[in-house]
Order: structure tokens, then C-alpha cells, then sequence
């Protein structure tokens, strides 16, 4: 069965409940499909709703406020249901997106789309960084913030960027010993021309300045320019080698450390989920400081596609602020586009969003430039590491299949079978790349991200066929 | 070695967890709360390898935490491949963690 909606939006985090607003206040009729149980995305995660809390923590209250605004509309949302194709209607023009989930339609068919779909951490592959108890970053905080169960007693953090000390200053909260957290950047001198990008983050000074302090009360060191290099155990993790790193974020072997932990945290940044832009064919470009492969969108976050919109962290990697920004501006040109909003006021109401846009803008690209991974990272697995964690697939047999000829991840794929598991080349994609440019000598922006091909995520049978979910 | 935490302070505040329930755990019966995911009560039971692979036997457990790397999946009232992050408990469920077969 297929529903007729003005505007299907995919993933509801910051980005896609600030679109879904600002439609639906036009009179655009909206559906929101995002695949968890509940709104909010990474950034306003929430407690099930079976737990309670007294939370007045500012995003807390900021997510409350952001939930209620959307329930004063007529959007639908649809939760726990998984957009696994998107293709163009050859009759109409338009977009259908093929649903499944417990009560979604099998099919929308939308005049617009905006792909809101989010970003998640970026793994480095290293000897022994499959095994239990090396989790991501973003594992532990979710663990954190909507379970409050801490999955260790005794942390190292080893990655890149300023959430690493949230999360420690987190964990130090909760009562777990923090040995430790390594950050790959270190200062240079060629960073200060982006001290000028801090101009009016007071909030976020503030916030980095407690973590800080929290950091120096319980004695956690904080090392810059180091990282893990190696996890070592037999059932799950026991100890890490840790190491220094040159400039190029290649470690220095004479220093390399062990140190015992029960769970290493990883977050060496993040990678934007454009599956859905690549499988509709959007133009990409690659920008390292935005986590990869990006669609190219013009100013008002429109991507090659007419009608096809990408904002938020899917659309290069800027945080909630700036995607809630993005979302707004969306929101609007949908509903000019759709003729709910005259071309005067659409163009006004866009040009008040500019300073914060730039603000924001500024702020994400120093970010991206002092801590995204060095070539080095990439050098850390050995010919027996797994790469492909799903197929398990080694950097051995990865580099076997890659010749002169044939360099490309989706011919690896094919030989290999890497990025064929139900993660769909989501975890081993970027290492794949990077080992192909490693091993041919090219940029890493030289190398094209893989085919996409629906379902874009593992569905049931039922849903392929149209049937019974 | 995983802990539910309780009362808290920073930007953590403390939680008062859903109706107290059982499932069964390779066939053991375990305390856990509703709302909690699989992965979450597999570890505050001390169980943190959910699989060992096909292929090298490795054992497997959360990863990514959020429904992306399909590393976490377990076996829950016969359903395998079953992501332990994103799947929450209820009451009598039945959760296997398990070998996986040489396809």
C-alpha cells in the first residue's frame, strides 16, 4: 500500500524534528521515519519510557521543549521503522520510500524528501580491536545516558575530539576509574588562526571547561597526540598497548606502553550515513573535516536531486546546533518548493538563519581540522586484523584482492566479500578505502565509497515482498 | 564487572528503572528491569561475550551501541540475528547467546 504525503523526512534527531516543525507550521503535510523506538536521534537520546528521572539538565530541557513543539503539530511519526529504499515514481516525479515497520505503510510517496539520517563512530581497525569489551565511544555513552549501566569498571578513552572528555567526565561521575584518555591531535601552531571560531561559544567553553575540572579532581591524565595501538586478551580485553604519535598520527614504536583495562572506548570521530544519498544518486564529495563522503547541497541544503534535501550530521558532520539549523532551513525551502510559502518570505526567513548557519559553520570546520585521524591510524592492523568484522575479512586478504587495475571498494567487496555482512560495509567501508589508497598510492579522496543497493539495512523477508511485517 | 549505576551527579541524574522482570539467559533465569536493552542486562549479569563467530570462533559482543555494526546480535525467543542494543527485555523473554554455524 502506498500513502501520498507532501514530505517524508528520514530520521528524526535534531535535524529532522526542526524540518518536520518548521513544514508542518507552512501546512506541508509531514511523515518522520526514523528506526528506533523513540525521537531524538544520538543527541537527545532518551530513557526508555519506563524509566523516570527528574532531569533538568540543559539538553534534557532542550529535548523536552524540541518534543513538544513537534507534538503541537500534525506530524507523523513513525518510530522502529526502517526506510530501505528510495527510488524516483517515473510517472510523477516523485519520491517513493519503502517502509518497514510494526504499522507503516509499505510505501510513501512524498513530493519532497530530506535525509536527516544522522552519523555514527568512526572505527580504526588495530590488533584485537574486535574483541569484547572494546567498544565505541558512543556505545558507552548510550549505555550511560538511556540505561545508566557503565559495561566496565576500568576505562581507557582513546580517540579524538572534545566528546572524549564528556564522556570520561561522565564516567567519572558514575563511579568508574578512568585510567586514562588519549587524544590523537596535538596542539600546533598552525591551529591558531581557529581560535577565532571559539568567538561566542561561551556555552561550550563553559561545558569543556567542567569536563576539564572533572578530569583534574580525579587524577585522570589526559595525553595529547598518543593513542591505542593494540588490544590485548583471550576472552575479552585485559590490556592495551598504547603509543605516541608522529605527525602524520603514525605511532612511535619505541614508545608503545601497556596499561590493564576492562574496556577500551574508541571515537576517532564520526562518519555521516549517506547510503540513502548515494543510492539515490546524489553527487558526493569527500571533506575529511566533515567525516568523509558528503552530499554536495546548495545553499538552502537542496542536493543534486530536485526535491532531495540532506541536513544534519548525514550531511556532513557539525553537531545538533548546526543541524537544528539546517533542519529550519530545509523546512523552508520544502515549503516554498511545494508553494506553501511565497518566494519573499521563504528567501527572508532563510536569510535570518545565515549568521547562526555561519557561526555554527565555523565552529564545525575547526573542529573537523584539529581532530580528524591522521594516515597513520590507518597503518595500526596487521596482516591477520580483521577489517571486515561481519565477514571476517583480514587487511591480508583486503590487500590481496587489490591490483593495479582493480582498486575500487566495491571490486574488493566482490573478491573478499568485506562489507557484504548485515553492516552492509558500514564498519570496514573507510578501511577498506584507506588500505586501497595506502597500497596504490592515491588520495584517500580518489577513492569511491561503494555501490549502495537496497534494503539499505537487513529487513525481514515480509517487508521485501510487500507482505506481513 | 558491569554495574547498574544509581544515584548519581554531573549530567548524569539518577533514574528510577521500570517494573522489575525476568527473562532467561542460555537458560538461566535473571533479574532485569523493563526498558532495558538486551545488551544492557547481558552485561550487568557479567556476560560479555554475546556470540562467537563462524569462521575463527572469536568471541563477539556490543560494539557500536547503536544498531549500525550488527556485532551484539543474540538469539531471542528463537529469533537469531537479534541486535542486543536496540532490543529491549520483557517479561519472560528468552535470550541465547550463541556459536554462530559454518555457512
Amino acid at each position: 500500500m502506498t500513502e501520498l504525503v507532501d514530505l517524508v523526512i528520514v530520521g528524526a534527531g535534531p535535524a529532522g524534528m526542526e524540518t518536520a516543525i518548521v513544514a508542518a507550521k507552512m501546512g506541508v503535510t509531514v511523515t518522520i521515519v526514523d528506526g528506533y523506538l523513540q525521537p531524538g536521534g544520538q543527541y537527545y537520546k532518551q530513557i526508555p519510557a519506563s524509566f523516570h528521572s527528574k532531569d533538568l539538565t540543559e539538553r534534557h530541557l532542550q529535548a523536552e521543549e524540541i518534543f513538544h513543539r513537534l507534538a503541537r503539530t500534525n506530524v507523523r511519526l513513525l518510530t522502529n521503522t526502517t526506510a530501505w529504499d528510495v527510488f524516483p515514481d517515473p510517472n510523477t516525479a516523485e519520491w517513493i520510500v519503502a517502509l518497514c515497520g510494526p504499522g507503516a505503510p509499505d510505501r510513501l510517496q512524498a513530493k519532497a524528501l530530506v535525509l536527516a539520517t544522522g552519523a555514527y563512530d568512526r572505527p580504526i581497525a588495530f590488533p584485537g580491536w574486535t574483541l569484547p569489551g572494546v567498544v565505541t565511544a558512543g556505545a558507552v555513552q548510550t549505555l550511560l545516558v538511556t540505561q545508566r549501566v557503565l559495561p566496565g569498571r576500568r576505562f581507557l578513552l582513546s580517540g579524538t575530539g572534545p566528546l572524549q572528555l564528556q564522556l570520561a567526565s561522565q564516567l567519572v561521575h558514575a563511579g568508574a576509574e578512568v585510567v586514562g584518555v588519549l587524544e590523537g591531535a596535538k596542539p600546533r601552531l598552525s591551529y591558531a588562526p581557529y581560535a577565532m571560531s571559539m568567538w561566542g561559544q561561551w556555552a561550550r567553553l563553559r561545558e569543556g571547561w567542567d569536563y576539564w575540572r572533572t578530569l583534574r579532581r580525579a587524577h585522570v591524565p589526559l595525553r595529547f597526540g598518543w593513542s591505542v595501538v593494540e588490544a590485548r586478551g583471550k576472552e575479552e580485553v585485559q590490556e592495551v598497548i598504547i603509543a605516541k604519535l608522529d605527525g602524520d598520527w603514525q605511532p612511535i614504536s619505541s614508545t608503545r606502553q601497556a596499561i590493564a583495562v576492562d574496556t577500551l572506548a574508541i571515537g576517532y570521530g564520526f562518519i555521516p550515513s549517506t547510503e540513502l544519498t548515494r543510492l539515490l544518486g546524489c553527487e558526493h564529495d569527500y571533506f575529511p573535516e566533515q567525516g568523509g563522503y558528503v552530499p554536495r547541497r546548495d545553499d538552502e541544503m537542496q542536493t543534486s536531486l530536485r526535491g532531495v534535501y540532506a541536513v544534519g550530521d548525514g550531511a556532513g558532520i557539525g553537531g545538533a546546533k548546526l543541524s537544528r539549523i539546517e533542519g529550519r532551513i530545509a523546512g523552508l525551502a520544502v515549503a516554498r518548493q511545494l508553494g506553501r510559502l511565497d518566494e519573499k518570505m521563504a528567501r527572508a526567513a532563510i536569510a535570518r538563519q545565515q549568521p547562526a548557519l555561519a557561526r555554527e559553520r565555523r565552529f564545525a570546520h575547526m573542529l573537523g581540522k584539529l581532530f580528524t585521524p591522521g594516515p597513520g591510524l590507518y597503518t595500526l592492523a596487521t596482516d591477520d586484523t580483521v577489517i571486515c568484522r561481519c565477514e571476517e575479512v583480514t587487511k591480508k586478504e583486503v590487500l590481496g584482492a587489490i591490483t593495479a587495475a582493480s582498486n575500487t571498494v566495491t571490486w574488493v567487496k566482490r573478491i573478499t566479500r568485506a562489507g557484504m555482512g548485515p553492516c552492509q560495509g558500514r564498519m570496514c567501508g573507510h578501511l577498506v578505502a584507506e588500505l586501497i589508497a595506502q597500497q596504490t598510492e592515491q588520495k584517500i579522496s580518489q577513492i569511491s565509497p561503494d555501490t549502495v543497493r537496497p534494503p539499505v539495512r537487513p529487513i525481514p523477508m515480509g517487508c521485501l515482498s510487500g507482505g506481513s511485517k | 564487572m558491569a554495574i547498574r549505576i544509581g544515584k548519581s551527579d554531573g549530567d548524569l541524574p539518577a533514574v528510577e528503572r521500570g517494573r522489575s522482570i525476568i527473562v532467561h539467559v542460555d537458560g538461566k533465569p535473571v533479574n532485569a528491569f523493563e526498558g532495558e536493552t538486551i545488551a544492557a542486562v547481558l552485561l550487568a549479569e557479567n556476560i560479555r561475550t554475546f556470540r562467537h563467530t563462524a569462521k575463527t570462533g572469536e568471541p563477539r559482543s556490543l560494539f557500536c551501541g547503536i544498531g549500525i555494526c550488527y556485532e551484539c546480535l543474540v538469539t531471542v525467543d528463537g529469533v537469531p540475528n537479534t541486535r542486543a542494543c536496540v532490543t529491549h527485555v520483557t517479561e519472560g523473554m528468552v535470550i541465547e547467546t550463541y556459536t554462530e554455524a559454518e555457512s
